[in-house]
């Protein structure tokens, strides 16, 4: 099936789109290498959704070029780019069967019905929808909807898929097990991904890589770990899982909940800060506990709950403890 | 009482006596044509014989259908570019399409006809113009004949064609059009397969309603027809009104009637009349 | 300009034009299923009649204002009655509904004499009083047992000086002949008067014409159908002369002097061969003034009045009294002129009345 393993590269160069004097995505430059699954990350309003239509074609691109393993494509249609798209609510075509839905992108390039007829069963293989081929969009589940929507946009072979939002309509529960699908058909196919959402923990279970944008523009770019572990800005790690934010010696420190530990009492001989609990928040395998230190600054610690065989309560008296390593330093700006 | 409750919601009692006058108003007359196609002016089918038995009944019915079928396609192809046109402008220019739409849609029909007169007349600006400019040199005869009568109904009907065919434009989801540019269908290939079937229910509405109003036409015929344009609904009020032959007035409105009934009856048969008429495909 | 003299006559005949435009859609709606209440409600007009003034059913227009003036006010000065209209025009078929249904609203029609015969026998009407109107004051034969001619129209033709000049066509014979006058006719569609004018052209004599020979009438028709328009008002008459859509057009005569005006002379009224119609007063069966109604038909066979609807309606006296004081400038036009009433022909009632469907179907499936 890694029918498309050397191709399916994109290089972004400075790519900006303007409606009237607003810069929706302001000079953007990006190289998204063949195979990976990217995710174009960040709040409404950031310019990804803008950044993923012009790379389909549906939005001209103001400034700036975009290639396809070298060549420009800008001046490309979007009907003859060749890249599958996986729309939010899927646009699905809801007066064909769910073959003809899959098998539309071939039918329109006129390619035999032989050939569309095995292709089309093999997609239905891969998103596990052979009993269901002659049923209409209506007659299916939002999470079988979806991977309708998946199999007609890879069934021409796309060198990449974009992918806008596409769990956004699924409930929490099915959200999970669409993610693992979709890696599972990401690994399988060989295609380049290119996924858009505002869900951090989805951008951090699936992606090979993730951009953070914000305002238009690329705040951060790097693998989930680089950027969860050496956020760069104070945007990506707040955005980006929880951050508490400390200024010591004019320098900016971000520093994950979880990487805090908490000790009763105060005086301990390596401690960092010193404050008193304001509140406890029990979730099961953690709990979150907020520390007011000395200067007024609210501190979120998260404490495994096997680990902490102390009995903390609200008001008590706590000393916090961080390694050298967990207090990454952002740049200022 | 109990059982009663059960199978009749109490609701239907209170609007049970309107129910019955619209169903009494609406039946009665019809009930009344159609005794009235058998009774009048002797008991028994001399009327529906007549058809049989009369060539001019038969070429006024056949003029009736061809003109509305031509109206239909015309009324309804022009429709259907205006429509997709107003979908698919800005919202300025729509809102001045749709004006002017709803300006010609009332504007009376004996005005319009007669402006189609004074322009495509004999002697009407644009005949008058030809000439002038010497491109013609004698005028072409848009009106009073079969060619007049056409242009006068499409006219007048376009907005019915266009109303309906805008709700269900409007309606459509523009991302679906989309997946089939993704898709890699050209511009025609999506208008055939993906914009046209589904704005088939507007279309299939529009059709209905443009046939069964220019089944109607009276002034518009009898103006710009010059006289030898008969259609039926003309042909009704002088049996009405003049010749006083009443019978075969109500045998060709029934005939109406249940030609459109049947056309409404094919219709179901290859589609859900119910998304025609504004609910779901699902 | 003539442009604005025709927007002014159109407009006049849009307000009844309209009223036909309500009722086709109605008729529409009856198609559709609807039909039925809508048809009485719109026959059943808008007049109310009580006793202390009559209803005349007339078709709006000029005639609104021209009745009151030339009849309504003498007839209230005699009898302390008013008058009042219902303008919904008294087609027979309206009449005979009116009737049947037991509604009758108006007193007086103003209709054609033929109405008399075909709807009188049918016990649509009620019998006209000869105690009080009279039958010498109208043409021989005009006096029905159900109807009166109080005035005459005539079928003439006008034709275009610009295209015939030099040789102007002067009857029938002509109008049907376009070899000799090539170009363009207009004929009345509800057969009336052009049944009578073909077989003239034909070589009928003119006080020979009834019964009418149907087949021979409707070959002459055919002959030209190619170069030959069909109106059904007098406003469409009008129209299709003054936009000069056709060289000669069969009009009602009283129009003639408008058309002469409006086309600056260009096109000129011939009537001779003119076929007269006689135009009655008819009272449809239960009117609600009653007898009091009669006061007013012989109001209007009244020399004045007969004058008087002369000169605002253009229509001609019946009443022979009449003939003679008809004024210098409307001797051409009216019919029954020193000038014209030679040269004229006379309408059948009895026939029309009788025969009067059929030979309209007839006709209509012949131009279609």
């Amino acid at each position: 099936m890694a029918d498309s393993t050397n191709i399916g590269s994109l290089q972004i160069r400075n790519v900006s789109k303007l409606f009237g004097a607003f810069r929706a995505v302001n000079d953007i430059s990006l190289d998204i290498r063949n195979g990976e699954f990217l995710t174009l990350l960040g709040p409404s309003g950031s310019g990804k959704t803008t950044l993923l239509m012009m790379i389909a074609g549906f939005l001209d691109i103001s400034e700036g070029d975009i290639a396809l393993d070298g060549a420009s494509i800008s001046d490309v249609p979007a009907e003859k780019r060749n890249f599958g798209m996986v729309f939010q609510g899927y646009a699905l075509f809801p007066h064909m069967s769910v073959r003809d839905n899959i098998g539309y992108a071939l039918s329109v390039r006129k390619r035999p019905q032989e050939e569309i007829r095995s292709r089309v069963d093999e997609m239905l293989e891969l998103v596990q929808l052979q009993d269901f081929a002659d049923r209409k969009p209506g007659q299916l589940s939002g999470g079988q909807q979806q991977r309708v929507a998946l199999a007609r946009a890879l069934c021409f072979s796309p060198p990449v898929l974009l992918l806008d939002e596409p769990l956004g309509a699924l409930d929490k529960k099915l959200r999970v097990e669409v993610q693992e699908q979709l890696k599972d058909i990401h690994r399988r196919v060989g295609t380049t991904f290119i996924y858009v959402t505002h869900d951090q923990e989805e951008a951090l279970s699936m992606s090979d890589r993730i951009v953070i944008m914000r305002d238009g523009a690329i705040e951060q770019v790097g693998t989930p770990n680089e950027l969860y572990e050496r956020p760069n800005n104070e945007f990506t790690a707040s955005f980006l899982g929880k951050s508490n934010f400390i200024r010591q010696d004019g320098k900016l420190f971000a520093l994950r909940p979880e990487k805090i530990d908490l000790r009763a009492g105060t005086g301990h001989a390596d401690a960092r800060m010193s404050g008193t609990i304001r509140s406890i928040t029990y979730f099961g395998s953690m709990k979150r506990i907020i520390v007011e230190t000395a200067e007024s600054v609210e501190i979120e610690v998260d404490i495994d709950v096997w680990r902490n065989s102390e009995t903390l309560a609200e008001g008590d008296a706590v000393d916090l403890l961080w390694t050298d390593a967990a207090a990454v330093e952002l740049q200022v700006g | 009482m109990q059982s009663f409750t059960r199978h009749f919601h109490p609701g239907w009692l209170i609007i049970a006596p309107l129910l019955v006058l619209v169903v009494a108003l609406y039946l009665g007359p019809i009930l009344n044509i159609l005794w009235l196609s058998v009774t009048d002016p002797e008991p028994g089918f001399g009327n529906y014989a007549k058809l049989g038995e009369s060539d001019a009944l038969l070429r006024i019915v056949w003029t009736t259908v061809r003109i509305c079928i031509i109206t239909t396609l015309f009324s309804v192809t022009l429709g259907y570019s205006i429509a997709y046109a107003m979908v698919h402008c800005h919202q300025r220019q729509k809102s001045y399409m749709l004006t002017l739409l709803l300006v010609s849609f009332w504007i009376s029909i004996l005005v319009r006809t007669f402006s189609w007169l004074m322009l495509l007349g004999r002697r009407g600006l644009v005949n008058v113009t030809l000439e002038d400019i010497g491109l013609i040199a004698e005028p072409i005869a848009f009106m009073r004949n079969e060619l007049g009568v056409l242009i006068g109904m499409v006219h007048y009907m376009i907005p019915y064609a266009v109303l309906p065919l805008l709700v269900s434009m409007q309606s459509l989801d523009t991302r679906v059009m989309d997946a089939s540019r993704n898709l890699g269908a050209s511009g025609a290939q999506t208008f055939w397969r993906i914009y046209l079937p589904l704005t088939m229910p507007g279309l299939v509405a529009s059709t209905l309603l443009v046939f069964i109003l220019s089944l109607g036409f009276y002034v518009t015929p009898a103006v710009l027809g010059g006289g030898k344009v008969l259609m039926v609904a003309e042909y009704i009020s002088v049996q009405l009104l003049v010749t006083l032959k009443w019978g075969t007035a109500a045998m060709l409105a029934a005939l109406m009637l249940f030609g459109v009934l049947a056309m409404l009856w094919v219709m179901s048969r290859f589609m859900k009349l119910s998304t025609v008429f504004g609910g779901t495909t699902r | 300009m003539h442009d604005k003299q025709f927007m002014k006559e159109m407009l006049q005949d849009s307000a009844h034009a309209y009223k036909e435009g309500r009722m086709d859609r109605r008729t529409f709606l009856a198609l559709c299923g609807a039909s039925g209440v809508a048809l009485t409600a719109v026959m059943a007009g808008d007049a109310e009649a009580a006793a202390d003034h009559v209803v005349m059913w007339n078709w709006g227009g000029q005639s609104e204002e021209c009745h009151g003036s030339a009849i309504g006010d003498a007839f209230t000065a005699k009898t302390g009655k008013g008058l009042k209209f219902d303008t919904s025009g008294p087609l027979e078929g309206k009449i005979k509904e009116m009737v049947d249904s037991g509604n009758v609203t108006a007193d007086v029609a103003d209709a054609d004499l033929f109405n008399a015969v075909s709807l009188g026998p049918t016990g649509h009407l009620e019998p006209i009083d000869y105690s009080v109107v009279s039958k010498d004051k109208t043409l021989p034969g005009y006096a029905l047992e159900h109807g009166v001619s109080v005035i005459l129209y005539g079928y003439a033709f006008v034709y275009d000086t610009e295209a015939y000049g030099d040789n102007p066509p002067e009857n029938w014979a002509d109008f049907f002949d376009t070899e000799k006058f090539p170009g363009m006719r207009s004929l009345y569609k509800w057969a009336n008067g052009s049944l009578e004018a073909a077989l003239m052209a034909d070589g009928v004599a003119g006080d020979a014409l009834y019964p009418l020979d149907m087949d021979r009438a409707l070959a002459k028709i055919k002959s030209i159908k190619d170069n030959s328009l069909y109106w059904g008002s007098g406003s469409a008459a009008h129209s299709m002369v003054v936009n000069g859509e056709v060289s000669m057009g069969m009009i009602w005569q009283n129009r003639g002097r408008n058309i002469e005006n409006d086309t600056e002379g260009r096109y000129k009224l011939v009537n001779n061969q003119a076929l007269a119609m006689p135009g009655a007063y008819i009272v449809p069966k239960g009117n609600p003034a009653g007898a009091a109604v009669m006061d007013f038909i012989a109001t209007a066979q009244d020399v004045p009045a007969q004058l008087a609807l002369l000169d605002c309606l253009g229509m001609t006296p019946s009443n022979p009294a009449a003939f003679g004081q008809i004024p210098e400038d409307q001797q051409d036009y009216a019919i029954t002129s020193a000038k014209n009433i030679d040269k004229i022909v006379y309408n059948d009632p009895e026939w029309w009345g009788n025969n009067g469907g059929d030979a309209v179907n007839a006709f209509l499936e012949a131009i279609s």
